[in-house]
């Protein structure tokens, strides 16, 4: 009882702040990630819009003026891989909305599927975070992951919104795709209670079958689209080969995960000879594809280097140094969460690699304006930059570092709410009698 | 399959007196040969008489008694018959062991109806501590042919499926009838840790946690029925009878327990475990004693090497990386029996099967490049195991007495060229196997008893 009534006050309060989207900061350190940082300086925002950065505004626009003395404003960061919005409690059917059985389903678009009431995210914006890329599928490579080769497409969303229509940055951010692999299955050995690979000319084979199939799926999209190019009266609307147009102009990219070299090598192999825009994710153990990676320009989106190496003989600090030798190598990446409830952790992700090798602004890139550019969308957000978005934070410190609070939020210019699940136990446990 | 059963039983029965006339018939000498006694020094020259199937006298001179057949012996090395510590050979590949435990090979669920999944130890999966080796044997068995070609004479034979198999018999690699060539019906009881996740068991115990602990409450019941059967016997008339239990007699009537120890993990464990058991523990496996010898030394308990070596898997996928812990072990697991020699651990040898009877000597080889004496490996192969099953006093060395298990070998055992000339087998003769054993129509060994082949032609061609 005492929980509803809050949350009806917390949405009243919410519709108020919605219809404001202009504004000026005061008295902040702007850190714009496209330039020099900029202290003692102010910020106007008008219909949602960065209209001028700077120490005077020249604009008479009459505006709310938030005094931040002290504090520094940052672009809103963005997770490029997450189940937020369509991933509620993944162990109850009903909360959960991915995965779709069937090899082919790019006409899927996650953004429909986005919960905009969900739990995760206000937990997820309470560290910064304003915008995620909601995947279609359980990301993984190898046998992990969801089923299918073509799952459907990301969306990059914002965390606010009433529905998912004003949610939505971006609905079709890139395709998202599983190749097969060439590992055949493990089996359980029961004499040594171990897994057991399979044969590698299984595995082999099965590569070269699924492959088959997903060529064989292409060519059809292909023919689809020579035939409606022709305007032939005949052809039936299919959505499956309608949603492939854009991949097919390569207007849109394909979002392939791969950890491994050979995974990256077949990906890249896959994309060049289709002639599809690429972006790897979920790279971990990159191995001769590094460079090729860098040569070819292919951006990559990186996990959380909260993990244990792949292989039992690599440094234990492989995870965590694997950003800064993409960095060295001049490969352009990103980082995601690629989950739910831990997409709050993002800023963290790069924090650690930030420790482990990885320049400080390159770290901050890689949370906003690199995810921006990678997902197509940095002519409107990942900088503070006249024209773009606000999508901002206002924090005591670096973002990047976990004791840093976040003071202030604003997604289009609309000052969001930082309560979250967490703070409201935080709270109540506070007062426990 | 009765009346084939039948058939074949009225065929040995027709050939007893035959054989009873030819085994122990004139004695044999094998005149001024190398003689690796496995007791003491080597004889460089010198001669072995056999009589009544046991080594009769042995030494630098002795004569050849009226009518004894000679074979010279220049250029032979006669070595105790060897002995796989730990083999299956002379078992038929799918044991039909009854009752609910143990299902798991494909034959069997044929032959049985699918039991009910266990869901504790109260169901006993996966064991069938009553079975005995000795009760299953088969003369037939085609293996015995190539194991024999490898200059084994005898193999310590044990069931293996599921976690606690049965009882393992020490048999002779050749005899009139299968109740012939068991030396031994009680040389312990096997057990292997192994999940009863997949093969037809399915169930209880799944995790490595649960094995071990049903292995442990198998033991304890065993005591424990032990116990409430002397408090019955004294007084009957006190409470009701305990039921009886064939799990608990097959554990209670083990001389020894065979426990699998191959990784250091699993010989610790294992070493642990031996602990808890009331009765002898001999370790199996023995892959990485080259990094536990300091366990197995402290605890004193004897290994079986498996010489079957880790090797890169077949068909391995080129891009995966081993570890440096699995080629590490690749690298030294034949460097094993050398630490166990060098601690002065009793350690013997399994095959482990033989694909031909050319892989022992070229396992063997490999830990004698790694620093094993020849003596200690010829030993590992006869009197050692001997000694583990406490059979040394009949066999495993080549002394006046002993049974006349020998391998007649032209040259040195472990040179490549070496080639087994002959094997006796309680003083039988018998031939190798023609080379490259081909798949079809291999003309079986010159000194067979036709029926024996005959028996082998009917039974085992594929």
């Amino acid at each position: 009882m005492r929980l509803s009534l809050f949350m009806t006050a917390a949405l009243a309060a919410a519709t108020l702040q919605a219809a404001d989207n202009s504004f000026l900061l005061r008295n902040v350190t702007v850190h714009p990630v496209s330039g020099p940082d900029v202290s003692n300086a102010s910020v106007l925002v008008v219909d949602g819009k960065i209209a001028e950065i700077g120490a005077k505004i020249t604009s008479k626009a009459k505006v709310r003026v938030i005094d931040a003395k002290g504090l520094h404003v940052y672009p809103g960061m963005i997770d490029a891989g997450t189940m937020v919005g369509i991933a509620e409690i993944s162990s109850v059917r009903e909360t959960t909305d991915y995965n779709e059985v069937g090899d082919f389903n790019p006409q899927l678009r996650s953004a429909v599927a986005v919960n905009p009431e969900s739990d995760h995210i206000p937990v997820t914006r309470a560290n910064g975070i304003t915008s995620v890329l909601v995947l279609p599928a359980t990301p993984g490579s190898g046998r992990g992951g969801g089923g299918g080769f073509i799952q459907g497409q990301a969306s990059l969303m914002h965390l606010d919104g009433w529905t998912w229509e004003e949610m939505r940055v971006e609905q079709s951010a890139a395709m998202m795709m599983r190749l097969p692999t060439m590992s055949a299955a493990a089996s359980f050995d029961p004499a040594t209670m171990q897994v057991r690979r399979g044969s590698y000319s299984e595995g082999r084979r099965n590569f070269e079958t699924q492959m088959r199939t997903l060529r064989g799926f292409l060519e059809d999209a292909r023919r689809y689209r020579t035939a409606k190019l022709a305007k032939d009266a005949s052809l039936k609307t299919d959505l499956r080969y309608e949603a492939m147009l854009p991949v097919l102009d390569g207007k849109s990219p394909v979002l392939i995960n791969a950890a491994r070299q050979r995974e990256i090598r077949t990906a890249i192999e896959f994309a060049a000879k289709e002639g599809f825009r690429l972006i790897v994710a979920g790279v971990r153990d990159p191995g001769d594809q590094l460079k090729v990676l860098a040569e070819k320009k292919i951006p990559v989106i990186l996990g959380s280097p909260y993990d244990t190496p792949l292989d039992d003989d690599a440094a234990y600090d492989e995870p965590y140094t694997l950003a800064a030798r993409l960095n060295d190598a001049g490969v352009k990446f990103c980082f995601a969460s690629f989950g739910a409830q831990f997409a709050r952790n993002l800023p963290y992700q790069a924090g650690q690699a930030a420790n482990f090798g990885l320049p400080k602004d390159v770290a901050l890139k890689s949370v906003t304006l690199n995810a921006a550019e990678i997902l197509g969308v940095a002519a409107k957000a990942g900088s503070i930059e006249t024209g773009k978005l606000a999508d901002l934070i206002v924090t005591d410190g670096d973002p990047l570092e976990i004791r840093t609070q976040i003071k202030m939020m604003f997604i289009e210019g609309r000052q969001v709410d930082l309560e979250s699940k967490h703070t409201r136990l935080y709270k109540k446990y506070l007062n426990r009698p | 399959m009765s009346l084939r059963s039948l058939a074949l039983g009225v065929l040995a029965l027709a050939q007893l007196p035959l054989l009873t006339a030819q085994s122990p018939g004139s004695p044999v000498l094998i005149k001024d040969a190398r003689i690796v006694t496995a007791a003491g020094p080597v004889i460089d020259k010198g001669s072995v008489l056999i009589r009544n199937g046991l080594i009769a006298d042995v030494g630098p001179s002795v004569q050849a008694p009226a009518g004894a057949w000679v074979i010279e012996g220049a250029g032979l090395t006669v070595y105790p018959g060897l002995i796989d510590a730990l083999s299956s050979w002379g078992l038929p590949s799918a044991a039909p062991t009854a009752g609910p435990a143990g299902a798991s090979a494909g034959a069997r669920a044929q032959a049985q109806p699918a039991q009910p999944r266990s869901r504790g130890p109260e169901d006993r999966p996966q064991t069938s501590s009553w079975v005995r080796a000795a009760d299953l044997v088969q003369a037939s068995d085609r293996r015995l042919d190539t194991a024999r070609s490898a200059g084994f004479t005898t193999a310590v034979t044990f069931p293996k499926d599921g976690i606690v198999a049965g009882h393992g018999a020490a048999i002779n690699l050749g005899g009139a009838t299968s109740g012939a060539m068991v030396l031994d019906a009680s040389t312990g009881l096997y057990v292997a840790m192994r999940s009863g996740r997949g093969g037809g068991g399915g169930g209880f115990p799944s995790s490595l946690m649960g094995v071990m602990a049903y292995v442990r409450q198998l033991w304890m019941d065993a005591q424990w029925y032990k116990s409430a059967l002397e408090t019955y016997e004294k007084n009957p008339q006190a409470g009701p009878r305990p039921a009886y239990d064939r799990a608990a007699e097959g554990v209670l009537a083990a001389r020894r327990v065979l426990l699998p120890a191959s990784s250091r993990v699993e010989i610790a464990r294992m070493i642990t475990f031996s602990a808890a058991l009331k009765t002898p523990v001999v370790l199996y496996g023995g892959h990485e004693a080259f990094r536990s010898v300091d366990l197995i030394k402290a605890a004193n308990l004897p290994v079986i090497v498996n010489v079957k070596w880790p090797t890169k898997e077949r068909d391995a996928d080129p891009e995966f990386k081993d570890t440096y812990r699995t080629l590490e072990t690749r690298d030294k697991a034949p460097s094993s029996p050398v630490e166990l020699a060098k601690a002065g651990v009793p350690f013997a040898f399994t095959s482990d099967g033989l694909d031909s009877p050319a892989d022992l000597v070229k396992a063997v080889k490999k830990s004698i490049d790694a620093g094993l004496k020849k003596e200690d490996a010829i030993a590992a192969l006869t009197i050692n195991a001997a000694r583990i099953y406490s059979l040394d006093r009949r066999i495993g060395s080549i002394e006046t007495g002993k049974i006349a298990n020998l391998a007649v070998v032209k040259g040195d055992l472990f040179d490549a060229s070496s080639k087994v000339e002959m094997v006796f087998i309680d003083g039988v003769k018998y031939a190798p196997a023609p080379e490259a054993p081909a798949p079809a129509g291999g003309a079986p060994g010159g000194g067979r008893r036709p029926g024996d082949a005959a028996e082998n032609n009917d039974e085992v061609n594929r």
